[in-house]
């Protein structure tokens, strides 16, 4: 277990024409799962190769547990990475490709041999350890490759979007794997993906990263019900929030926002925020779970689609002229064509500014 | 008559004897004829019988004066050893090349590759003087290193490791390097035993161009105790007189044999690789 924190790490590839990171940093405690997603390009993987030691570093530095390794080698770092792809080695064995690095490290045999045994067993490969990659699923490959990582007993866990190539079920089951390995073994970990739904299940702390800067950290429900930006909000949460252009209106009691023709009273907890931007335009966000169907409509809408996904009804339709979605409990019967009173869950949504996109 | 899947069958056979046949037939015919006697071998052919193709009123003369009054074994050992240092040293330094060149990030490596694919392209005959005169000066003409050292640093094969190089995963390494290799173990452990059949391919090329290589040798070894066999059957008749073909054919029978068995022996791999690499023979 050990600390990792990197100080102005910045990057700059001799082919790229911009930072691809600028100016990182961050703090990880030792044993905290931390889950950096963004989308793609945005310098995730970039980030953990520097941290890994696969790449070097134009600028700044990192530490892991207390020393100082930007200059180190990567068997230096005490660090263990899972790829996207496994990276295992074909033409070895689960069992010799787990055991590669400790017989490197010139291990003793009998250590070594206890290591891959009891990883084997927490990841229920034990069976498959005389096999070659070639003749394993997608599933058992990527628990191969968590084993690999696993003999070695590091004090920092990587992972490269290790589920991406699997289907949903078995991603599904990985995750909740991933999680359950984590708990057992307390090690800090560091995990890169672009699926939101395994940051917010994964993670005790989300980093959002966009175009190599952070864009906001937190929890996963800091980062759902306090986006920092409109890039955060647009990102977290599926379906995603919908965004309307609104008015700022003075009123008897305060505040309203007037999107399209509909006005929505300001609760005074957000009034003060929004006196500033009296007559101005701003953004509104409203996650579709956020509209409510409870009676006390604010405006009544005609439903361009229905989407019956179990548990909810996606509900489209439009609203000043922006195609919204709304998630509506099944029991609704929503029909398409047909109209529907909604209302806004007024202490739920988040207000950004449209030139600077930080939330208000 | 409908066509039967049977008929069909007998057809596409029937075709494929064909062509065999006429691939096949000057090779009999050499064989045939290297237990012919002269007379015989001319007669067989003016006109053409089909006697010429099988070996009818064969000895084994010519094999015998071939192997009593010739240095054929001498040379035979040394083509092995020119062929066989030939290959191993070839598939070292491509490889190690080709490493570097796809995996160690320096500048100018792109330069660096394109020069020495520019070397490609110059025909064997054009580098034959100044190749003498490099050879020579280190000492070398007249012996078995003087022959292989030239050809070690191939283009050819280093662009075709090259290739197999590339389509690595570069997670591989990156693997590797976390579980703590460096560059030297990396491609021991990891990466030659993942591109064994172009490296089989290469060494198989290798080993045909070795092993049939005349004009270097011919320009580089005039100590008949150091000629390897290609030379040695060309030579083996005294200057003055005609050639007795019947010996030719037995010395490029033998000579040809180990080819053939090695080939039969490895033919897996090799159409294997000639695919996989898009070479032609
Ligand atoms: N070796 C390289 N040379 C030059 N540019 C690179 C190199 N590797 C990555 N980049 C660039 O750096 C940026 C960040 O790449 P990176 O691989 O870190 O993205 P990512 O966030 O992991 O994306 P993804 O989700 O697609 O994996 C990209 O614009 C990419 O084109
Ligand atoms: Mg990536």
């Amino acid at each position: 277990m050990a600390d990792v924190s990197l100080k102005n790490v910045g990057k700059t590839y001799e082919s790229a024409s911009t930072n691809t990171i600028e100016d990182l940093n961050l703090d990880i405690h030792s044993g905290e799962f931390v889950v950096l997603v963004g989308p793609s390009g945005c310098g995730k993987s970039t980030t953990l190769r520097m941290i890994a030691g696969l790449e070097e570093l134009s600028d700044g530095q990192i530490w892991i547990g207390g020393r100082r390794v930007d200059e180190r080698e990567p068997r230096e770092r005490d660090i263990a990475m899972v790829f996207q792809n496994y990276a295992l080695y074909p033409h070895m064995t689960v069992a010799q490709n787990m055991s590669f690095g400790l017989r490197l490290a010139g291990m003793d045999k009998a250590e070594i041999r206890r290591r891959v045994e009891d990883a084997a067993q927490v990841l229920d490969i034990s069976a498959l350890l005389e096999r070659r990659p070639k003749q394993l699923s997608g599933g058992q490959r990527q628990r191969v490759a968590m084993g690999r990582a696993m003999v070695r007993d590091p004090a920092v866990f990587l992972f490269d979007e290790p589920l991406s190539n699997l289907d949903a079920k078995l991603r599904g089951q990985m995750r909740a794997e991933i999680r359950r390995l984590h708990k057992r073994l307390s090690a800090t970990t560091i995990y890169v993906t672009h699926d939101q739904i395994e940051a917010m299940t994964l993670a005790d702390r989300v980093v959002v990263l966009n175009k190599g800067r952070i864009e906001q950290q937190g929890t996963p429900q800091e980062l759902y019900e306090r986006p920092a930006t409109r890039f955060v909000a647009g990102f977290i949460g599926s379906p995603t929030m919908n965004f309307l252009p609104a008015t700022v209106m003075r009123t008897d009691a305060g505040v309203s926002l007037q999107i399209g023709d509909v006005a929505i009273p300001v609760p005074t907890a957000r009034a003060e925020a929004l006196r500033r931007h009296v007559g101005k335009g701003i953004e509104i966000g409203i996650r579709p779970e956020h509209f409510l169907a409870d009676g006390a409509a604010a405006f009544i809408t005609t439903v361009d689609m229905a989407e019956l996904l179990g548990p909810t009804t996606l509900v489209h339709f439009t609203l000043a002229g922006v195609a919204c979605s709304a998630m509506l409990p099944p029991e609704l019967a929503v029909r398409e064509g047909g109209e529907q009173a909604l209302r806004v869950a007024l202490d739920r949504i988040s207000l950004f500014d449209p030139d600077t996109g930080r939330a208000l | 008559m409908k066509s039967t899947p049977l008929r069909r069958g007998l057809f596409v056979a029937l075709v494929i004897v064909l062509i065999l046949c006429c691939f096949l037939a000057p090779y009999a015919w050499i064989v045939a004829s290297s237990f012919k006697n002269q007379l015989t071998l001319f007669n067989d052919v003016t006109p053409l019988s089909w006697k010429a193709f099988f070996p009818v009123g064969g000895t084994f003369e010519n094999y015998r004066t071939l192997f009593e009054r010739t240095n054929v074994l001498t040379a035979l050992l040394n083509t092995a050893i020119v062929s066989g240092g030939q290959v191993a040293l070839t598939l070292l330094l491509c490889a190690m090349a080709a490493y570097s060149l796809t995996r160690i990030k320096f500048p100018g490596a792109r330069i660096v590759f394109v020069l020495i694919l520019l070397t490609f392209l110059l025909p064997i005959e054009a580098m034959m003087v100044p190749l003498y005169q490099v050879v020579s000066g280190l000492g070398l003409s007249n012996t078995l290193a003087g022959v292989m050292i030239p050809w070690i640093a191939s283009p050819f094969g280093l662009f075709l490791l090259k290739q197999a190089f590339e389509e690595l995963p570069v997670e591989l390494e990156d693997a590797a390097r976390i579980d703590g290799a460096g560059h030297v173990r990396i491609f021991f452990s990891i990466v030659l035993p993942n591109v064994k059949v172009p490296m089989l391919t290469l060494g198989l090329i290798t080993f045909l161009f070795s092993w049939n290589s005349f004009l270097w040798p011919l320009v580089i070894v005039q100590d008949p105790a150091n000629q390897v066999i290609q030379v040695a059957i060309a030579q083996q008749g005294s200057p003055t007189q005609l050639p007795n073909w019947g010996e030719t054919f037995a010395g490029a029978t033998v000579a040809t044999l180990p080819l053939i068995l090695l080939f039969l022996a490895l033919q897996k791999y090799f159409t294997q690789g000639m695919t996989t690499s898009g070479i032609k023979g």
